[in-house]
């Protein structure tokens, strides 16, 4: 039986209260937390050392303003315990890294949650992250799929995070008292001497079951959507033809890690008698080039990790659902090598490991 | 280039402006004197355009040279043509006036190679926000054609930026389309350059049509648009005096960047603030968290801004692409172009007008900026300089 801490106020507070504990006992020494940096409501990412700052922490917020697993990259390996509350998106995205020599786990307590989805960004900073909150909540609660969230978030199987120390239950769990699910020993030694003792509990499976087909049925309507627009490059170039090559897509994809894009490197810098020849040969060409070569290229480096997480739709200033495409390009790919992205730190990406026997079909 | 419009001429006109254009454009293709063009064509989807080279006739009948929309900075693209060297090909681009003003910059920072180029401008009436137009293709197009057709350069319907843009007829290129003249007046073609008016010769135009009506109107629309740019300019100030009034400006910024990828000016391959250099280590961050009880992500927002200000400013040529590239709807494009002009003052410098004038940066000139070598005097006498 694993541990569970019982609260009786809702779920932001509660975790809120218990991550003021795990600073002001010591425990850990820094906390990344979504928190509110003003009035008018802007939410980022903050390392927040002094409890205090605390106050204005939102850990829980439907919100996505840059995928954590970037940030996460950037603070490990920690030479000192954080916690660190983050999306199971998020999360998966830094096992990915991980996988990558992009980030470590060691010294940090990841903290997340059952996840009702985030809304899009440009919605959450027209409202200023104030109007949409009680209706998401609300929904959340009847274990429902918000209305305003992201497609791809509406299309997520992943909702229950995979391989967090701490799962706040959100989905199905009533609005004024919480449950947070200590599912590692570190997660339970952690717990030790907080407020609330632990007691035997487990995650409500019927409820994120059932909450599962939900999101299936919506997975397979976006995925049928955007079926007939990958059947070959005509398709592919309805979908991205418009596409304005600022490369936004990979810039905010917690999987790019990339320093410098191959494709913004010199490699793709051509000489003028290159484009010379091939306006004689094709009688045009399209400047600046090599727009579907791009996604391709990124597809056939990222997509069997890719996450789902949606911000490569978000930023896309041509409003290509990026993100749809992505997703279902990387679960055919992930589905060729039995793979689930962000599932297992300890799984080799697939491209890392030759197996003599896999694709005998391409050999014969 | 940058010389007053040397002589305007009559062309054959067609029932619309567009088709004017691309008639005189093929005209010139069919007889040699360009082996290439690059316009705007629309994408397969219908609902936004790309740059196309092409030599092609039929693909010139597909080609927009008014398209209603800017997805992407022409001289991006005359930079993705020319950054490792001038081509062989003579290459016409027909371009708005800010796509003109950013290549001429380019050429200045070598990114760009003017010398087989020729630059053909129009007065513009400003571009349709990417975003509203994707929504409405089809009622964003017919509603641009009648802004060309009725002359209506004064049309709020544009971006922000072009709303004010009092260079929206500026002929730095070799040859120009004035559009803009009073009502019922047709289409004339305007050459700006040598190159310009060589063209012109070779085509056997009359170059003898009286310009002065146009330059009227021109200057007409100017003086209402420099008005609006003061009035929206004075909106846009307090947004950037001091460090408060940055970070709240830029509180929502994600740190994605996109402005800068956007930015015809900024063509560093990779930005500093994207570089190993920017990254600070894990030990570093969590002591700047300890020693302020909390540090915010991504890390250098306002540096960021501040630090591409700095080095692009003096360049800005106001087209607006930054803000149609933002994810979170920051009027980065009113900011820069404010913080632009006012940089660009204090050098007597105007980003995009002269081809051959030096950048102001790579230029020291012993008597400029004298007001600040006043503050440093005092300052170190210490007197308190006044405002």
């Amino acid at each position: 039986m694993s541990k569970m801490l019982k609260m009786v106020s809702d779920a932001e507070k509660s975790i809120v209260g218990f991550l003021k504990y795990l600073l002001d006992s010591g425990k850990v020494s820094g906390v990344l937390t979504l928190r509110q940096i003003n009035e008018s409501g802007s939410v980022d990412y903050g390392l927040v050392t002094r409890s205090s700052e605390l106050d204005r922490a939102v850990p829980l917020m439907p919100v996505m303003p840059v995928n954590a697993a970037e940030i996460l990259s950037n603070l490990t390996p920690s030479r000192k315990p954080l916690a660190v509350v983050v999306k199971p998106c998020e999360l998966r995205g830094f096992i990915e890294r991980i996988k990558r020599e992009q980030g470590s786990l060691e010294n940090l307590l990841v903290i997340s949650q059952t996840c009702g989805g985030v809304v899009p960004m440009k919605v959450s900073v027209k409202s200023k992250n104030k109007t949409l909150t009680a209706d998401y909540y609300k929904a959340v609660a009847r274990g429902e799929i918000p209305d305003h969230i992201r497609p791809t978030c509406k299309a997520c199987e992943y909702f229950v995070p995979m391989t967090a120390d701490i799962t706040v239950s959100m989905i199905g769990e009533a609005v004024s008292s919480c449950r947070i699910f200590l599912n590692s020993d570190k997660a339970v030694s952690m717990a030790e001497g907080f407020d609330v003792p632990a007691e035997d509990g487990e995650l409500d499976v019927s409820i994120t079951e059932s909450h599962l087909v939900k999101r299936r049925n919506e997975r397979s309507r976006l995925f049928k959507q955007i079926e007939s627009e990958q059947k070959g490059l005509d398709d592919l170039l309805q979908v991205f033809g418009k596409c304005i090559g600022c490369h936004a897509c990979s810039r905010v994809c917690p999987i790019c890690y990339c320093t410098l894009c191959d494709f913004e490197s010199r490699h793709f810098d051509q000489n003028v008698t290159l484009f010379e020849k091939e306006l004689d040969q094709k009688g045009g060409l399209r400047l600046p080039p090599d727009t579907l070569f791009f996604h391709l290229g990124r597809m056939s480096h990222m997509s069997f990790s890719c996450v789902g997480c949606g911000q490569c739709t978000d930023v896309c200033p041509a409003e290509i659902d990026v993100s749809a495409q992505f997703m279902r390009t990387g679960e055919m790919t992930a589905a060729r090598f039995n793979y689930v992205p962000g599932k297992d730190v300890s799984e080799e990406i697939p491209v890392m490991v030759f197996k003599e026997e896999e694709f005998q079909e391409i050999g014969e | 280039m940058g010389a007053d419009p040397h002589c305007g001429a009559e062309i054959s006109v067609e029932k619309e402006t567009g088709k004017t254009i691309l008639n005189f454009l093929k005209h010139m293709l069919n007889q040699k004197l360009i082996d290439g063009l690059l316009m705007p064509v629309m994408v397969p989807s219908g609902d936004s355009y790309a740059w196309i080279l092409m030599k092609d006739s039929t693909l010139v009948d597909r080609a927009n040279p008014l398209a209603p929309v800017m997805p992407v900075q022409g001289a991006k693209a005359l930079k993705s043509l020319t950054r490792k060297g001038k081509s062989d090909m003579t290459v016409a681009a027909v371009m708005r006036p800010c796509e003109v003003k950013a290549a001429v910059e380019l050429s200045k920072l070598s990114q760009v190679n003017l010398d087989q180029l020729i630059l053909v401008s129009y007065d513009c009436p400003g571009a349709i926000p990417l975003e509203m137009y994707s929504q409405d293709p089809a009622g964003k197009e017919s509603h641009f054609r009648s802004m060309i057709e009725g002359k209506q350069f004064e049309e709020d319907s544009v971006k922000p930026v072009c709303q004010f843009c009092t260079d929206f007829s500026v002929p730095a290129s070799d040859l120009h389309f004035a559009l803009a003249g009073e009502e019922g007046s047709k289409p004339v073609i305007v050459s700006c350059s040598e190159k310009g008016s060589s063209l012109m010769d070779k085509m056997g135009l009359k170059t003898s049509h009286d310009l002065t009506p146009w330059e009227n109107r021109v200057e007409e629309i100017r003086k209402a648009k420099s008005k609006k740019r003061e009035e929206i300019y004075k909106t846009v100030q307090h947004m950037v005096e001091g460090f408060d009034n940055l970070l709240d400006t830029f509180s929502d910024c994600i740190g994605c960047h996109n402005c800068q990828s956007a930015c015809p000016i900024c063509y560093c391959r990779q930005c500093y603030f994207d570089s190993k250099e920017a990254r600070p280590e894990a030990r570093f961050l969590l002591e700047q968290a300890e020693k302020r009880g909390g540090i915010s992500f991504p890390q250098d927002k306002i540096l960021f801004h501040v630090g591409r200000m700095s080095h692009m400013s003096l360049s800005c040529v106001s087209c607006g692409l930054c803000s149609d590239a933002c994810p979170v709807s920051i009027p980065v494009a009113r900011i820069f172009s404010y913080v632009g002009s006012q940089t660009q003052k204090a050098f007597e410098y105007d980003a995009g007008k002269t081809a051959g004038e030096a950048l102001p940066m790579k230029e020291y000139k012993m008597d400029e900026l004298q007001e600040i070598h006043e503050m440093i005097k005092s300052a170190e006498s210490g007197e308190v300089p006044h405002e």
